[in-house]
């Protein structure tokens, strides 16, 4: 029979590409980025107790890594500057031929320009994620989740322009 | 752009990220929290057991000391650590307050904001009571130290009265500031960025 402990950790091993996702969007440096995720996985632990199975797994995982990345989590060292990401990513891509890569490369860099809030959202969007779950996760309607992607949609439309 | 093209571009070029294993993540599982409100709390117990172990050092030295000022200003500091441990429970009691992330992204942003605040605020107070409570503490002991007939005399001159008001104001104000900085540099910037945050999602 697996205890709680076991039972948790094959569900992070399962879900953990979810986590590493929300680091990805929230820190540049990978330092902080592992200690970002293991901070998830603490509170995720912590709360594993009273997760009742009510909302998706996902759901849940969702809401906890986003809460710790957002406002509980505060970092120890140096932020790596946005400007420095798209000068390697950039260089990076100046090489290379494939075209797709270089598009991932500027949305991903476009994305670092977005307020933390918009990063959540988008991020949901592009994992899938339907309205009513973002709604529910970010604790707003469906229709603030609809005028927020447009703009978000602009914003990051312009900026992969530049 | 539409959303779908967008989509296509992250599909098509899902980060890389190196995968851990379970017993990784077991391992990640003893390790301390880093949390905002776990590191108030550490800080917290850190101080009221220092606040204890000190209470006891000076309560075997006040018992060591024969009668005089010296053993007055021992038995008050004693006096100050009991209200120093009230202090502690009541900060204690309100991170304790704040629970586990399991809220909507609005409601832990608001429940960590108010949290937050009324700690802070709570800090600020007491340290300003605390302050103006250690000048008079300060001034009493050098009324024992003086005698108390000397020490009448010499603080119902006007020219010391004014000094009395002028350094008391001067105390007030410089503990005030550093207060507010050390405050400040600790977590007041976090709580901004948490506030404007918040301000984001109700617009």
């Amino acid at each position: 029979m697996a205890t709680e402990e076991e039972k948790f950790t094959s569900l992070i091993n399962q879900h953990q590409g979810l986590i590493h996702k929300v680091c990805i969007m929230y820190e540049n440096d990978p330092d902080v980025r592992n200690d970002l995720f293991q901070e998830i996985v603490i509170q995720l632990w912590k709360s594993f107790g009273s997760f009742r199975g009510e909302a998706k797994i996902t759901t849940w995982m969702y809401r906890i890594a986003l809460n710790t990345a957002i406002s509980g989590f505060r970092k120890q060292s140096r932020n790596i500057k946005t400007e420095d990401i798209r000068e390697s990513h950039f260089n990076i891509s100046d090489h290379g031929e494939d075209n797709r890569e270089e598009d991932f490369q500027r949305l991903q860099w476009a994305i670092q320009h977005l307020s933390e809030i918009e990063r959540a959202m988008i991020m949901m969007a592009l994992e899938e994620v339907p309205y009513e779950e973002i709604a529910e996760t970010i604790g707003i309607t469906q229709n603030n989740v609809r005028v927020r992607m447009n703009r978000i949609r602009e914003k990051l439309r312009k900026l992969m322009d530049t | 752009m539409e959303l779908d093209e967008l989509k296509s571009i992250w599909k098509n070029n899902a980060p890389g990220f190196q995968s851990k294993d379970e017993s990784q993540i077991a391992l990640m599982l003893k390790k301390q929290s880093t949390s905002i409100i776990e590191k108030l709390k550490r800080s917290v117990w850190f101080e009221l057991i220092f606040t204890l172990l000190a209470g006891m050092g000076m309560l075997v030295y006040a018992l060591t000391l024969p009668s005089g000022a010296l053993k007055w200003t021992s038995v008050s500091a004693l006096i100050l650590f009991v209200a120093y441990l009230f202090f502690f429970a009541k900060k204690l009691m309100l991170l304790n307050r704040y629970g586990l992330a399991h809220e909507n992204v609005k409601s832990n942003l608001e429940l960590l904001v108010n949290n937050l605040d009324s700690y802070l605020k709570f800090y600020k107070r007491s340290y300003a009571i605390l302050y103006p409570f250690y000048f008079c503490l300060m001034l009493l002991f050098i009324g024992l130290e003086r005698g108390a007939d000397e020490f009448i005399a010499a603080i119902t001159r006007p020219e010391k009265i004014v000094t009395l008001i002028l350094l008391a104001i001067f105390f007030f104000f410089c503990s005030t500031w550093l207060t507010k900085w050390y405050l400040k540099k600790l977590y007041g910037n976090h709580l901004e960025k948490l506030k404007c945050l918040l301000h984001d999602l109700e617009q």
